[in-house]
């Protein structure tokens, strides 16, 4: 609630939202490369800015099932990916709290 | 028989309870035995200690502000006079010394000059001083005098007749320690004319205040359909034009009928075609066209059609900022992609900043033409020159502005710390002197002498700042602001007020002089009061907005709800006993 400005990154690589350009992750709160969205390859980050978080929903997916919540850029609205809020396997506790942003869906802004 | 014809008995303490603790307030405070006979010491240099940057005056002065709040009058009197480092005017100081010399013919001239300017303050401030007047001379065993006194000018101020008579009657009192008890005054040798200073100050500066302080709400506006950013009054006082995250301005029409219940307050445009959510509104000189911000782009409008003139898109970044120019020949907008731009009043661009230091969060233009100031964050030093970073659309190869190096995580970056204030002489467009302050800036104000610039600071607090001296002048607090953008502006007589916004769902005000906590007005719903605007011709409106999705409009209590409608305790005193008609503002005891 209440008016903000958004953040704005700074760093060796900032990924931005393809439609708007607004910042959204440095590569130094990457976590991972290796995953997969609906658009191809996605990265797990550790935190991200400047988005919209959606509603909770329960997915399956490859790794077990999980609860995840749509993330939205704040500027434009585009879906850019996720986040865990849950991970019901033990060993996958780890993405709990971590966003995916789909690479499709990222530009590089800086 | 314990009636107590003075209101000194019921002034708690030092009789200095009152908000307004120092400042304008035209008949200034407390005590000041020794004024002239403390020598004061001088110092070499301007600071506080040899290898400090602290401002010496400036310091002194908050302690002795800071005294006086707390009611160390006699202390604050004492530091006063021993750095010479005075809060008060000198016709405030002689006031002060003509009611303590009993010089009351001199104080009573001295009051118009003081401002005291309305009927019911002088009536006030001569009652008291002429009550004092009275017992002084009975205590003196001089009853001729004192009837003389009575008779001529107590009672052609038509004061109630059972209060007259009661002033009366103690001239049958048995002798001084009698009339004392009698009067529940402790004599011209006790405390009584230190007790009739604060009196005069609190009488005087009530009565005007409450007068004048639009602390009601006479209207909500409710039409947005989502948070109500930011608000802007035209020149002319008959409009008001509001801009909301539902991608929406709103131009208001507040009529100016002076029966708030007879006024209209309907949606006269709405503004629509943003693509985005609307975070700035500013009128023309003539009133004749607003100019809207959402996001990057900057859109003019004809103010009475409503259609849309322009769209402006020199801008990448979020537009924080749109102000005209004093002169109405164009105006200014500044960017969270460090832009600051220059405009003619059709739409041109006329000149430019470049890129500046920073992102800029808001900016102003003194209404002497003299200064541009602005507020931003993620300061980087212009030099070397070379480093025009341009950012957004398509220019990836220039350098990064700042390396974050190591890899923290980015999920607990704090804003840069870089905020920064930039005061620029407007003509020439160079840097007259930059201010780096912690915590995010977001507001930026001007007041009307172009003396004082004010500024809100993330989180809690409030600037004022004085721009010719180059120097803080005191900080306001008490409001909420961590994560928003909050607005404050200047108000009142003279700009005598400063109101903002809060997080915390409220409007506070404070008196600008003394950086006196005056008031918290709620009635705001959920959320923040994001920004607040003084109606430019009428001192006795403003109005806010929240994000509970509408418009107050504040204003002075209707007359009739005058005694009842606050619940600050000392303002019981200023409650009319009931008896005889209007004038009476003591309260009495019952006999
Ligand atoms: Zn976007």
């Amino acid at each position: 609630m209440g008016m903000k400005y958004r953040r704005y990154l700074a760093g060796e690589r900032v990924y931005g939202c393809a439609t708007c350009r607004t910042h959204l992750a440095t590569i130094h709160s990457m976590i991972s490369r290796a995953f997969n969205g609906q658009h191809g390859r996605a990265y797990l980050f550790d935190g991200v800015v400047n988005i919209v978080e959606g509603e909770p929903n329960d997915r399956q997916m490859t790794t077990g099932k999980h609860t995840v919540r749509d993330i939205y850029c704040v500027k434009c609205g585009a879906t850019l990916g996720w986040k865990y809020d849950r991970a019901y396997e033990g060993s996958q506790k780890y993405k709990e709290g971590k966003f995916i942003l789909e690479r499709n869906l990222l530009v590089d802004v800086q | 028989m314990d009636r107590i014809p003075a209101s000194n008995g019921h002034t708690n303490g030092n009789g200095l309870s009152s908000p307004i603790a120092n400042g304008s307030s035209p008949l200034g405070n407390g005590v000041q035995k020794h004024g002239s006979s403390i020598a004061r010491v001088s110092l070499p240099g301007s600071t506080l200690y040899d290898d400090s940057y602290i401002d010496r005056q400036e310091f002194v002065r908050l302690v002795i502000q800071s005294l006086r709040d707390v009611g160390y009058i006699e202390s604050a009197a004492t530091l006063e006079a021993e750095s010479g480092y005075s809060l008060e005017a000198p016709e405030v100081s002689e006031f002060r010394q003509y009611i303590l010399n009993a010089s009351w013919g001199s104080a009573e001239a001295l009051l118009v000059r003081l401002g005291v300017a309305d009927e019911e303050s002088l009536w006030e401030a001569r009652f008291l001083i002429g009550q004092q007047k009275y017992l002084e001379l009975l205590e003196a065993r001089k009853t001729a005098a004192a009837l003389q006194v009575l008779r001529n000018e107590l009672a052609p101020l038509n004061v109630d007749p059972d209060q007259l008579h009661l002033l009366s009657s103690l001239m049958m009192s048995s002798d001084p320690e009698d009339l004392r008890r009698r009067a529940g005054w402790d004599g011209a040798s006790g405390a009584s004319r230190q007790q009739l200073l604060a009196e005069l100050q609190r009488q005087s500066f009530y009565s005007s205040y409450f007068d004048a302080f639009p602390r009601v709400t006479t209207m909500i506006l409710e039409v947005h359909a989502d948070e109500v950013w930011n608000i802007a009054w035209s020149h002319n006082g008959e409009y008001l034009a509001s801009a909301s995250k539902d991608k929406t301005a709103i131009i208001w029409r507040i009529g100016s009928e002076s029966e708030p219940s007879m006024r209209e307050c309907a949606p006269e445009l709405i503004l629509r075609d943003h693509p985005y959510s609307v975070g700035c509104v500013a009128w023309s000189r003539d009133d004749a066209i607003l100019l809207t911000s959402a996001d990057h782009l900057i859109k003019m409008w004809d103010a009475r059609s409503g259609i849309c003139l322009r769209t402006l898109d020199a801008h990448s970044e979020t537009v924080s900022a749109l102000t005209w120019l004093p002169d109405g020949s164009g105006f200014i907008s500044g960017g969270l992609d460090r832009k600051i731009i220059l405009w003619d009043a059709e739409g041109k661009q006329r000149d430019s900043w470049g890129i500046t230091a920073m992102r800029v969060t808001d900016l102003a233009v003194s209404p002497d033409f003299s200064r541009l100031v602005s507020v931003g964050m993620d300061y980087v030093a212009p030099t070397p020159p070379a480093h025009e970073f341009e950012h957004g659309h398509g220019r990836d190869t220039s350098p990064p502005i700042s390396g974050s190096g190591n890899g923290a995580s980015i999920a607990n970056v704090p804003r840069s710390p870089e905020n920064w204030m930039i005061i620029y002489d407007l003509a020439s467009k160079q840097m007259e002197s930059s201010i780096r302050l912690d915590g995010e800036l977001t507001s930026i104000k001007i007041s009307d002498d172009s003396r004082y610039a004010l500024f809100n600071r993330s989180p809690d607090e409030i600037h004022l700042w004085d721009l010719a001296a180059g120097q803080l002048v005191r900080k306001l607090t008490g409001q909420r602001q961590e994560h928003n953008v909050i607005r404050s502006c200047f108000g009142g007589i003279d700009g005598n007020f400063i109101v903002s916004g809060s997080e915390d769902g409220n409007v506070y005000v404070w008196h600008r002089d003394s950086g006196s906590l005056l008031e918290v007005l709620s009635g705001h719903g959920e959320g923040s009061v994001n920004s607040v605007a003084w109606n430019p011709r009428n001192e006795r409106m403003f109005a806010s907005c929240s994000d509970d999705n509408t418009i107050r409009i504040w204003e002075v209590p209707p007359t009739d709800a005058f005694e009842l409608s606050s619940g600050r305790a000392d303002y019981s005193q200023l409650e009319p006993s009931g008896k005889g008609k209007g004038k009476v503002n003591q309260q009495w005891d019952g006999a």
